[in-house]
């Protein structure tokens, strides 16, 4: 039963050697799907190019509804996977400041690794950058603590705190999905085309 | 003409991929819940009971006492008056109904230590064993003959026969001297030791929270 | 004459179909899901710890991240990152995509995007720090196991993504 490496069915040394071959998976997908680009992905923001919106929710949508099937029938111990931890503060202001970067900067780490390997200069300062915020980050750590350790909720999932049942907040997710991919087909129609 | 059809067909193939997922979606909502048991399967439940690593013979037991082993954690499931009248020497009392307690979970539910459960005989012990080995358990055993039988073999040993074999008298020595440590006080030594009984300190028993391998964060 | 197009990419519902199947393989392997800024932080931990392992040792967080006889670099995060980059690399090698350039709209100067990848990225950084995750990290991975706090962050990221272009619109459209 899964997850694999957890429960010690995969001995721990296969760990590394398969991080690389899931990141090489990663990287494929997210270079492959137009992540290497950062006018494709700010293209979200403006209409004209919502690939970040679709390839985002269908992986979404794809690995939750994945998920939970294979915890129905015992493939994996859904209460031994990791869920992100939910810090309200910390979530909102670090999410609001990683979206004004993302408008800025037009990229989130994952794609400008993806834009850096096909020789992207702008995703290089970018990398940069982000190893520059880091280190704020890391010096004025005393300034940001609170909000980092603070309101802190547990690794909560939805089901408990909005207390549904995670069957049926996945179907409400995957027709609001849904509907999302075709409002943004719609919007897509009427913005002016950008070619980039 | 076909090409058409793929065509026509094709247009709608958005759709028909929403309504594929949407369809999955809902199959999770409509599948029938079942209901999940944690712990070990039936089938390894099973192997643990058949298998004889899950008894511990009052003699090792003694031995590991005597030696102050400190891997061994003694659990005493009969009630706590019982337990005040008579224990082994540094167990705790986790009387069976209080088994699933929060408290008693910190004992049972590590890899620090063999836990040993007792009690008068075998019966209560191996409810208890049964009821953490399904939980998962590890590394939990049950004292053969229970104090019964601690009383039988260790404290009052009876001396072998003439001709029994000579392990036997090797066993009756290493009780006879067991039982010294315990407490009992046999004629033949009165001369040379006084009769001040011998205090086992209490040890103290810190069980660490077991530590699971849980996965860390991603990014 | 038909000149391959540089920006053709996958259809992105197939791109998400795969990426939906890696994070649930990555699930099913290893419990946790992907990530991406996690490699830079570890990045700047053992610079830091090589240019003054003093400091390092003082600062309360940094302090976190490093182990005894262990370099941080060493870890799962930065073999993903680094499959990361081969991937990528092969992906853009095998479409004809990799060329070393500052791609930015034509009505900026490339000096101009830099200065903004520059800032777009102390502002990801940061964010990432403060929200322990990035959109791969936190948003994505978090939203397979219907994690508030990946719930969260993604609003937020997307949220303020919406707020605020409209005055970053000069540098993309």
């Amino acid at each position: 039963m899964g997850p694999l490496i957890p429960n010690d069915l995969i001995p721990f040394e296969w760990n590394l050697v398969i991080a690389i071959i899931i990141g090489i998976a990663f990287g494929y997908i997210l270079e492959s799907s137009g992540f290497s680009s950062s006018r494709k992905l700010a293209g979200v923001f403006y209409g004209y190019d919502f690939a970040v919106l679709k390839v985002f929710f269908t992986a979404a949508l794809v690995s939750v509804i994945g998920i939970f099937y294979m915890d129905y029938l015992g493939y994996v111990d859904f209460s031994m996977l990791y869920v992100h931890p939910f810090y309200l503060w910390g979530a909102l202001i670090g999410g609001a400041i990683m979206g004004v970067g993302f408008v800025a900067g037009g990229f989130c780490p994952g794609t400008s690794l993806c834009a850096v390997a096909i020789g992207k200069i702008d995703a290089m300062i970018y990398v940069i950058g982000i190893m520059i915020g880091v280190f704020i980050f890391s010096e004025f750590y005393s300034f940001f603590e609170p909000i980092y350790d603070g309101y802190f909720y547990g690794n909560i999932t939805l089901t408990e705190s909005l207390n549904i049942s995670p069957y049926w907040f996945i179907l409400f997710f995957t027709i609001f999905g849904i509907i999302a991919f075709a409002l943004s087909d719609m919007v897509r129609k009427k913005v002016k085309k950008v070619f980039y | 003409m076909i090409n058409r059809n793929l065509v026509k067909a094709l247009r709608y193939r958005y759709v028909l991929l929403a309504v594929g997922l949407i369809l999955l979606a809902g199959g999770l909502v409509l599948l029938p819940k079942q209901e999940k048991h944690k712990g070990i399967t039936s089938a390894e439940l099973l192997s643990n009971a058949i298998s004889p690593e899950r008894y511990m013979s009052t003699d090792e037991i003694a031995h590991k006492i005597v030696n102050q082993d400190p891997s061994i954690l003694l659990i005493d499931v009969r009630d706590s008056l019982n337990y005040q009248k008579y224990s082994l020497p540094n167990a705790l009392n986790i009387p069976l109904p209080k088994l699933l307690d929060d408290n008693s979970m910190t004992f049972l539910n590590q890899d620090q230590y063999e836990v040993v459960f007792f009690s008068n005989d075998n019966f209560d012990a191996d409810k208890a064993w049964i009821i953490s080995n399904r939980l998962g358990f590890k590394n939990i055993h049950v004292l053969k003959g229970g104090l019964n039988s601690w009383f039988k073999t260790i404290i009052n040993p009876t001396m072998p026969e003439e001709n029994m074999p000579a392990n036997a008298f090797e066993q009756y020595r290493f009780r006879k001297a067991a039982s010294m440590y315990f407490g009992v006080v046999y004629p033949e030594s009165v001369i040379q030791q006084s009769t001040e009984q011998k205090k086992v300190p209490k040890k103290v028993i810190t069980v660490k929270k077991k530590k699971k391998s849980t996965p860390e964060g991603g990014c | 004459m038909k000149i391959q197009n540089k920006h053709t990419y996958w259809n992105p519902y197939f791109g998400g179909f795969l990426l939906g199947l890696l994070i649930l393989f990555t699930f099913y392997i290893t419990g946790r899901g992907l990530g991406a800024s996690g490699a830079m932080k570890s990045s700047v931990v053992s610079i830091v710890d090589t240019v003054s392992p003093e400091h390092a040792k003082n600062n309360a967080y940094y302090s976190k991240f490093i182990e005894e006889d262990k370099s941080s670099l060493n870890n799962w995060l930065v073999l993903e990152t680094l499959g990361i980059l081969i991937g990528a690399f092969v992906s853009g090698g095998l479409a004809g995509r990799i060329s070393l350039k500052v791609q930015h709209s034509p009505k900026i100067t490339s000096k101009r995007r830099l200065i903004f990848a520059l800032i777009g990225g102390v502002l990801f950084g940061l964010g990432a720090q403060i929200a322990r995750g990035c959109t791969s990290g936190a948003a994505l991975s978090g939203m397979a196991v219907l994690s508030t706090g990946g719930f969260v962050t993604m609003l937020a990221i997307f949220g303020t993504g919406y707020l605020v272009a409209y005055f970053f619109r000069k540098n993309w459209i």
